[in-house]
């Protein structure tokens, strides 16, 4: 995949840029800003964007501001998102926009070489990738709610993993279970939470925002 | 020695042009408030003018108070703390200042009559001539210049005391009362308490950049560094990225010490702030040297926040001033102590800038004060005292 990178250290810009060369990725730029990152991809857009939150001058949202910019002028350019904290407003808005192409994930996570690098393929290739972490908060924040209750162990699992963006199938492996299984797990937590005869709506996205919102 | 005596010379001219200046202003000062009782009476009786006239008593009264003051300041060694004072306090002040300042023209005048009679006595002598039919036998020269030099000294004497009273005065009359000075201090403490706790919170900010813009940062790339090597098929390749992490996980480890440093230097409690000093002199770019005068521990806070000013001082003469070289000297002055940072830099320190400005809160909470002289093309001196009594 074609990548830019925006990350102001140094350090890290560096490591993640041997470490996408050395899985066969295409660094096409690698900037340390917020504005540098918008006129690099209007130059030429990568397949993903990975962005930093915090980047000078202030240190405070610029990374995710440039991000949702390019998601509004750029649909074509996936971006994953990394932070430094769990920032429920707006993971909540990305993990609830109804679309593909976009991730968040705490920056501790690309340590953790083989889930980050499964995060970006995932992303790249129009799904979603949520940090475990930022998922777990989220639903930490709901555990309280009635329809949950009614949920597995199992099914929870289930529904945590849909939470972070994975489709059926990377459950299914993910799990060590058969996809058909996890169908039917998909489909006993769509009967409890009452989305049955939701039609015309993104069923698993609903499902996810009951968690949140119950 | 020269120098000190010029230096009194200057100070007695002073202080003769303060009282002669303060004489000639009570004689304007009895016209004024001739003046004003005849106006006052005037607007009470035929209830003409009861409102501009009391306003233009008031305006005239806090005028010549405020010249007073000015003179006391700029010639008899200050006023002190006053001001805030309403046209009251200041008409009191006018009507009691009077006897002290005839008694100062009075005391003048003698000084220039004796000067004058010395002058006529021994300019006749030397003439040949005996004024006042006095003879210039030794035994009258004697008497003359023991009983005038006595007289002199006296009037002096009692110059001295009109200059001291009339500064009492100025503070009893225009100074604060002191309900004014509790609710001012009060609200100087409440200021400086606010700010403490500011102060507090930028650190804990600087403490949290620090440790997410270093060291975190460090420990996910060294992370990174092992991922990378084991997913590398190359056992050769792997070896080399196992050596850059293990490289890597060090240097981790020496920004976490510098964090810890920075955040409260352990040797500061342990070995007392010259040790501290010392290291921040090892660890500094630029060279520096110190002079440290106390020979014994100074109270805790005291020494911190001493600390916290030569640190932030040498930084930012190392960051910003492009000095070569930093001097720092630490004396104890009285009760005081004295912190003064020099560096040879560019200079144009902004004393409102972040770190200067933390530190002027943390020395006003101990009642300190902080002074940032830093004018374009240097050199930048930073200096701060510190009570500990």
């Amino acid at each position: 995949m074609r990548v830019t990178l925006a990350e102001d250290s140094i350090l890290l810009r560096e490591g993640l840029v041997r470490l996408l060369a050395e899985e066969g990725h295409e660094v096409v730029a690698a900037v340390g800003d917020g504005d540098a990152l918008l006129v690099s991809v209007a130059a030429d857009p990568p397949d993903v964007a990975v962005v930093d939150v915090r980047m000078p001058p202030t240190h405070t949202d610029e990374g995710l501001r440039a991000a949702l910019e390019i998601r509004r002028r750029w649909p074509g350019v996936a971006v994953l998102v990394l932070s430094q904290y769990v920032e429920k407003r707006y993971a909540t808005e990305l993990i609830t926009a109804d679309e593909g192409g976009v991730g968040y994930l705490l920056k501790d996570r690309v340590g953790q070489v083989d889930e980050f690098l499964d995060a970006l393929e995932r992303v790249g290739s129009g799904g979603a990738a949520f940090d475990p972490e930022v998922v777990r908060q989220l639903l930490a924040r709901s555990s309280r709610a009635d329809p949950l209750g009614r949920l597995t162990p199992r099914e929870r699992d289930v529904l945590g993993h849909m939470a972070q963006g994975h489709t059926n199938a990377s459950i299914a492996a993910h799990l060590h279970v058969s996809q058909s299984a996890v169908e039917k797990h998909v489909n006993a937590i769509f009967d409890k939470l009452g989305l049955m005869g939701a039609a015309g709506f993104s069923r698993r996205v609903l499902a996810v925002l009951r968690y949140l919102d119950s | 020695m020269h120098g000190r005596v010029t230096g009194l010379m200057g100070t007695a001219l002073r202080g003769l042009a303060g009282l002669a200046l303060g004489a000639a202003g009570a004689m304007v000062e009895v016209v004024f408030l001739v003046l004003a009782a005849l106006g006052c009476a005037y607007a009470f009786v035929f209830s003409r003018g009861r409102d501009t006239v009391p306003r233009v008593v008031a305006g005239g009264a806090l005028r010549l108070a405020e010249a007073e003051r000015r003179r006391l300041d700029a010639l008899l060694g200050g006023s002190g703390d006053v001001g805030g004072y309403g046209p009251l306090r200041a008409l009191a002040y006018l009507v009691l200042r009077l006897p002290v300042a005839f008694l100062g023209g009075v005391l003048i005048l003698l000084l220039v009559y004796g000067a004058g009679a010395a002058v006529t006595l021994f300019g006749g002598w030397m003439m040949g001539r005996a004024p006042d039919g006095i003879e210039p036998t030794p035994w009258l020269i004697a008497y003359v210049v023991g009983a005038g030099l006595v007289l002199l000294y006296l009037d002096l004497q009692g110059l001295v005391g009109v200059a001291a009273l009339e500064r009492r005065l100025v503070r009893r009359c225009l100074g604060p009362s002191p309900l004014q000075a509790y609710e001012r201090r009060i609200a100087q403490l409440s200021e400086s308490r606010a700010e403490v706790v500011d102060a507090v919170n930028d650190e804990r900010r600087r403490i949290e950049r620090d440790l997410h813009d270093g060291v975190q940062q460090r420990l996910v790339g060294l992370a990174m560094l092992i991922g990378r090597a084991r997913r590398s098929g190359d056992p050769e390749r792997s070896a080399e990225l196992m050596r850059q992490a293990h490289e890597e996980s060090q240097r981790a480890l020496e920004d976490l010490r510098e964090v810890a440093w920075r955040v409260y230097p352990a040797a500061l409690d342990s070995d007392g702030l010259r040790a501290a000093l010392e290291t921040v002199a090892e660890r500094s770019v630029v060279p520096v040297t110190i002079a440290y005068g106390p020979d014994r521990r100074l109270p805790s806070p005291v020494e911190t926040v001493a600390y916290f000013v030569v640190c932030e001082a040498v930084t930012n003469a190392a960051k910003h001033s492009g000095a070569g070289r930093v001097n720092v000297r630490i004396l104890e002055r009285g009760t005081m102590l004295v912190v003064r940072i020099e560096d040879d830099g560019a200079g144009g320190a902004d004393p409102a800038g972040g770190g200067l400005a933390g530190l002027a809160r943390r020395v006003a909470a101990l009642d300190g004060r902080l002074r940032v002289h830093s004018p374009t093309g240097g050199p930048t001196v930073v200096s701060a005292e510190l009570p500990c009594g």
